[in-house]
């Protein structure tokens, strides 16, 4: 951790070869295209370097830090122009809805294989919530439902899901 | 707090993937700090979840972390050279007439629209002050009249016929002013009811119980005279009903008001 803080070439190199290939499947279950989810990788291991000053071993292990810097930086990626060719940007479409309920492939991977075994309705919502980066509250006006049961199915879909990965 | 609870309420999940609300992850970093059993719980989490996604771990290709050091070397020379030579900006000057060009643009539109709002509001003050001055002209000619009415009953030699009513019109009532200097003949009308639209009021004065034609007339709120026909004598005044137009001969059972001078 020191010597990544030193930015040090030797211990950033090994961060990268233990950790690109993990975070490589969460980008490309949220970005898909395989050009674009290198891109954002790209983005991640620069975002890594430059703000590893800022990362609070307090808060969490570094793989979640990291984690979490891949996850938003494919969100944004999804969100930016060069990802839209249409305008499905801040808002919730039923397309959404459909697209994540019925999305082929992608779905054996990490992450997304435990979330199959979850119900539907659950998985749709971590689908949202988690890959797509919408706020509960944005879910709760899409889906019609009360923002109070979205943080209730949200949070027991986050459970079972735990109860898969240990 | 109950911790265990607390645990496996799906917080730890949520706080790990970064679902959690900013006020939710400051009370989960408090609950860590505060119960072991919620920092173990955390820590299995983001193990298991590591441990899930390094063995799901799909490698990116093989160009890629050369690309990555390229660039971060290219970050570390732009951040000797940014620390080297903090360099002026003449950008400035470009905004300053940008500023200029934007804050003229608005001032224009908003004087138009400003214009357009007082042309407005001045037409509608036209007009206003158009229909007020007809108003008071009507006004100020309707009362001249009246004073004049008023002088007319006031002058010496006008003699006063008040007519009551009679069965046909018990509340009825009008009075004759009649001038002996000038034998001009007034009427006012006290209280007579609206006739039918095919009818007219006609006044008839009495010379030696022999009738005399005075004119027809309307009942109208804004007359306080009414001017009718001269007459050189009369002892006493009558008001029938008549066809519109009047009638040669009075219908005394159309009789409305009667009175002597």
């Amino acid at each position: 951790m020191a010597l990544l803080r030193q930015k040090d070439n030797g211990a950033f190199s090994y961060l990268y070869d233990h950790y690109a290939g993990a975070l490589h499947g969460v980008v490309k279950q949220i970005v898909t295209d395989s050009e674009l989810a290198n891109d954002v990788v790209q983005e991640v291991f620069i975002n890594i370097w430059k703000k590893i000053d800022s990362y609070d071993e307090s808060k969490g292990r570094l793989f979640t830090w990291m984690l979490n810097i891949a996850r938003n930086a494919s969100i944004d990626k999804t969100r930016s122009k060069s990802f839209q060719q249409s305008a499905r940007q801040q808002t919730l479409s039923d397309n959404d809805m459909l697209t994540y309920t019925v999305r082929p492939g992608m779905d054996d991977y990490g992450l997304k294989k435990v979330l199959f075994k979850l119900k539907d309705e659950q998985r749709m919502l971590i689908e949202l919530s988690y890959y797509q980066g919408f706020t509960h509250d944005q879910i709760a006006k899409a889906l019609n439902i009360p923002l109070g049961t979205v943080k209730t199915r949200i949070r027991s879909a986050l459970i079972q899901l735990r109860t898969l990965l240990t | 707090m109950n911790v265990k609870e607390y645990i496996s309420s799906g917080v730890v999940e949520s706080y790990v993937l970064g679902l959690a609300t900013d006020a939710e992850q400051q009370e989960f970093e408090a609950a860590c700090r505060q119960y072991p059993e919620v920092l173990q719980a955390r820590l299995r989490f983001e193990q298991a979840l590591e441990t899930q996604l390094l063995q799901n771990a799909d490698a990116p290709p093989a160009g890629l972390k050369k690309k990555i050091d390229d660039s971060i070397k290219n970050f570390e020379a732009a951040d000797i050279q940014t620390f080297s030579k903090p360099h002026a900006t003449p950008v400035r000057r470009m905004g300053f007439w940008k500023i200029v060009a934007a804050a003229s643009v608005a001032a224009l539109i908003g004087v138009l629209i400003w214009s357009v709002t007082l042309n407005n509001t001045n037409q509608q003050l036209r007009d206003e002050n158009l229909a007020l001055q007809k108003d008071v002209n009507q006004s100020a000619a309707q009362l001249a009249e009246m004073k004049e009415d008023a002088q007319r009953m006031q002058r010496p030699g006008v003699k006063l016929a008040a007519m009551q009513g009679t069965t046909n019109a018990p509340g009825a009532l009008a009075t004759v002013y009649w001038d002996t200097t000038s034998t001009d003949v007034y009427m006012m009308i006290n209280n007579l009811p609206q006739p039918a639209s095919d009818k007219q009021y006609q006044l008839w004065a009495l010379i030696n119980n022999q009738p005399v034609d005075l004119g027809v007339f309307e009942v109208k709120q804004q007359q306080l005279l009414v001017k009718m026909k001269n007459v050189q004598n009369a002892q006493a005044f009558a008001v029938t009903l008549e066809r519109k137009g009047g009638s040669p001969v009075p219908t005394m059972s159309a009789l409305y008001v009667v009175g002597k001078l």
